[in-house]
């Protein structure tokens, strides 16, 4: 089902135009394939190649002004899009410089850093990683050590970032540095856009639970970076990483890979079919407590799907505050606990252990993997809901008024492992 | 409810919450337990007034609704008379409503409908038997037929209202399959047998049939053909429950915020302890997820959307599992005055409790998802 009918003349046009580019040119979608996997290259190489098919035919950044290489329509347009490339894998991998950078740099960027990078993002030449946590910690964000020192005409980075997803694949990060460390906290901070090759950066893949390697640990040792890399005001960091987190909160929420699910399907209650494949294997499908356990994976699904419809239509249309994103945030992780919860008591053993050959016991292994702690934990998703959203007391904090060299940090801070 | 309600539905929502706080706040339900009352029949004959049970009922009957239109806004309804804990018998005579409205002769229309959307009469439905699938599936009562009469045994479960009924309709079941028929509660035959409730604001019966013989003209549609009319009604009977229970924990959370950032403990606010932050914020996710749930299967059954069925069963997982969850960490918030009777909380936390067990369990729902999803 798509909103055709629903179509202008012009968008009409634009459709068939969409249709027929796509059509031949861009990769089929597989529903076995990660949508999106920062360990291999492979794909990320396909993704490069068709963000730039994108590109050529008048479809990259949709909704970005045409000044920047955009094709400047309204997101009616970018539905359209979304379900013409239903068929198709979309670049997924970009997913940072999509969700969060461009938007940091729509928002906050000169015109020449403007003019820059989101071109060149939008054909697909660069790939974007968010240098933000640091080995020190990342709740604490606004805490972090990484220094940033003008040097005559350039500023010259050291320290250390941590947990970079795509890290090594990358072409430019965004990061947070701290460039006064005399002033409380929040008022030292600077946003800058760093070259991923340049001298001095040594960029190490971090092996995950699952194997392969999604993210990096990074040293800088005397990197410069032009004076005019800065992103808004130098220490001004603060102001920019609010529009971060939040583009980074309501992406999650709307689901992080824009088109996965196309508009249209999100306003109809989608079943899972896996879960009664699952029981029909195990020859549970009349047994009780099986039905009982399937019957609550199927409702948590779709609540969870109605509930981040209704936050992203309540925020758009204002009947919700912006910070209502952590709401869905939140819930996402608890229904993911949830579902492997109820996964894992339907097929028991066999979620664990298999013989070789047959398929991967994943049902356990996403019960080892689903935690929220990527893109804030959840009790930072907690702290919010809970403060800005339900106006209670805020956590009493030591460090709100000191300056930044006179607080206790992590011994184990800076450490080079 | 829904984040996008029309002008129309934010005027209805706010006359019916005004009506509530001066005609029926939660105090008054104190009052009627005091005296081992459980309704104020002239409340619930001034709500009637307002168009509530008119909102299923055709404009040439005294209402003002056709076929489904009216369910969103009658799930608002339900959801404001939850935040009072309302004691009248609003979702009983709204569902008998609808189902005579669908499916009832011009004469049933005629003599029932009027008095049912003035507040004057009072129907209940017997639907489901005793067992653990009562009110997820018909049950209970069977029915033969002894010339061109039917007769009817056995016994329905958990009748909402039928002790203050004039008028039952009764689903049963025969080798042909499910019929309804609408017939006076004082009809030979039949026993009313009044429950004790864990909800003050509530009654409950089990209703007995005993050889009770009915004319042809008592049938409501055809004959071993009712079973799409019955799904309808119980789809139109959880979707009213969840958006009442919605109500319920929505006002039990609110007050309970109040009391959390005005009670001190250990020179601050109890409010700003991380314990119960985190517990709150959980809370109001998962109401954001029954307020979404709730909303979208009012909507699915209005628009006689295809996942309607389905639309139903998930939102009474979602209110019936959370309604309880929230309501009864409410009361634990306020400490000792939660345990007391002269507090509020007890009555929200009793609403939430059974409308978790009637309309079907959480788990009921559960496994009707998977025959509802082709398992
Ligand atoms: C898959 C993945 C991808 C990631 N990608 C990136 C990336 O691309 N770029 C990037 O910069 N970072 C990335 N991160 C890092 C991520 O943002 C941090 O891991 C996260 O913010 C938590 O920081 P931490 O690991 O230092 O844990 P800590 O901050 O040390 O937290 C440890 C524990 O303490 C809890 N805690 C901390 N403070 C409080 C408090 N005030 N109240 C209650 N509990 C508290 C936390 O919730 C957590 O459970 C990624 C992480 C993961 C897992
Ligand atoms: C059945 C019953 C019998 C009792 N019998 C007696 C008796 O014989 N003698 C007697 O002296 N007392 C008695 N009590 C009182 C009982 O000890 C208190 O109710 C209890 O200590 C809680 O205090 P409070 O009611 O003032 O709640 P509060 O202290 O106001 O607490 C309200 C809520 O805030 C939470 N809270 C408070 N501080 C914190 C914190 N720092 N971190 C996280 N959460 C916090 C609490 O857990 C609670 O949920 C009885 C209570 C009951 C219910």
């Amino acid at each position: 089902m798509n909103t055709e009918h629903l179509d202008t003349d012009e968008q009409r046009a634009f459709r068939l135009k969409a249709r027929e580019w796509m059509a031949g040119r861009m990769p089929p979608r597989d529903p076995q394939e990660e949508p999106c996997d920062l360990g291999d290259g492979d794909q990320i190489a396909k993704d490069r190649r068709s963000q730039r098919i994108l590109w050529d035919g008048g479809l990259a950044g949709i909704t970005v002004p045409a000044a920047y290489g955009g094709q400047g329509l309204d997101k009616r347009f970018e539905d359209i899009f979304l379900e013409e490339a239903e068929p198709y894998r979309l670049p997924w991998v970009f997913g940072n410089a999509f969700n969060i950078v461009l938007p940091d740099l729509l928002a906050h960027g000169s015109e020449h850093l403007k003019t820059l990078y989101i071109p060149a993002m939008l054909r697909g030449e660069h790939m974007w990683c968010q240098l933000l946590s640091e080995p020190s910690g990342g709740s604490d964000l606004f805490g972090l050590l990484t220094r940033a020192e003008k040097r005559g005409d350039k500023w010259v980075i050291n320290g250390s970032k941590v947990w970079t997803s795509g890290g090594h694949f990358c072409d430019y990060g965004i990061c947070l540095a701290r460039t006064d460390p005399a002033v409380p906290k929040h008022q030292g901070l600077t946003m800058f856009i760093v070259d991923m090759r340049a001298p001095g950066v040594t960029i190490n893949p971090i092996q995950l639970v699952r194997g392969g390697s999604h993210f990096c640990q990074e040293f800088f040792d005397d990197v410069e970076i032009p004076e005019d890399h800065v992103v808004g005001e130098v220490n001004g960091g603060w102001t920019v990483a609010q529009t971060h987190l939040a583009q980074e909160r309501i992406s999650m929420a709307r689901g992080w890979h824009i088109g996965l699910r196309t508009p249209a399907k999100a306003e109809t209650i989608e079943v899972q079919t896996s879960y009664l494949d699952t029981a029909r294997q195990l020859g549970l499908e009349k047994d009780r407590h099986a039905r009982v356990l399937i019957g609550e994976a199927i409702a948590i699904d779709a609540v969870y799907a109605m509930t981040t419809a209704r936050v992203g239509k309540g925020i758009r249309s204002g009947a919700l505050p912006p910070t209502s994103g952590a709401l869905s945030s939140l819930m996402a992780a608890n229904t993911a606990v949830r579902r492997t919860a109820l996964l894992s008591e339907l097929v028991g053993p066999a979620g664990v252990a298999v013989l070789p050959g047959e398929e991967e016991p994943v049902i356990g292994m996403d019960r080892v993997c689903t935690h929220r702690i990527g893109g804030g934990t959840t009790e930072m998703q907690r702290n919010i809901i809970s403060e800005r959203h339900l106006e209670l007391p805020r956590e009493p904090s030591l460090d709100r008024n000191l300056p930044f060299n006179q607080l206790k940090h992590n011994s184990s801070a800076m450490a080079k492992s | 409810m829904d984040v996008g309600l029309t002008e129309d539905q934010i005027a209805l929502q706010e006359t019916t919450r005004r009506f509530l706080e001066e005609q029926s706040p939660i105090g008054a339900l104190r009052r009627l337990a005091d005296k081992d009352e459980s309704f104020d029949p002239a409340v619930w004959r001034q709500g009637a007034e307002l168009g509530w049970v008119g909102l299923f009922v055709p404009e040439d009957h005294g209402g003002f609704s056709e076929g489904f239109q009216g369910v969103v806004d009658a799930a608002i309804v339900a959801e404001e008379l939850g935040r009072v804990v309302f004691s009248g018998p609003f979702h009983a005579v709204a569902t008998v409503a609808f189902a005579v409205a669908q499916a009832g002769s011009d004469a049933q229309k005629a003599a029932l409908l009027p008095a049912l959307v003035s507040g004057d009469a009072i129907a209940a439905w017997c639907l489901s038997g005793t067992g653990a699938q009562s009110g997820v599936e018909p049950g209970g009562l069977a029915v033969t037929t002894r010339g061109d009469d039917h007769v009817i045994d056995g016994i329905a479960g958990y009748v909402q209202d039928a002790a203050i009924a004039q008028h039952l309709l009764v689903t049963a079941r025969s080798d042909a399959g499910l019929s309804q028929f609408l017939i006076p509660t004082d009809t030979p035959g039949v026993t009313i047998l009044p429950l004790e409730l864990v909800d003050l604001g509530r009654r409950l019966a089990h209703v007995r049939f005993e050889d009770v013989v009915i004319g042809a003209e008592a049938l409501v549609g055809e004959a071993g053909a009712a079973a799409a009319q019955v799904e309808r009604q119980l789809q139109v009977a959880v979707a009213l429950q969840c958006a009442e229970t919605v109500g319920v924990v929505d006002r039990a959370l609110e007050f309970t915020l109040d009391y959390v950032k005005q009670r001190y403990a250990f020179g601050r606010p109890i409010g700003g302890f991380q314990a119960l932050k985190h517990r709150l914020a959980d809370h109001v996710t998962q109401l954001e997820g029954a307020k979404a749930a709730a909303a979208y299967a009012a909507k699915a059954i209005q628009d006689e959307s295809p996942d309607a069925a389905i639309a139903v069963s998930v939102a009474k997982s979602q209110c019936g599992k959370w309604g309880t969850e929230i309501v009864r960490d409410c009361l634990h918030m306020h400490g000792g005055i939660g345990m007391t009777w002269e507090h509020d909380i007890h009555f929200y936390l009793r609403r939430a409790v059974s409308n978790e067990a009637l309309w079907g369990t959480p788990a009921a729902h559960h496994e009707r998802l998977c025959a509802l999803a082709g398992l």
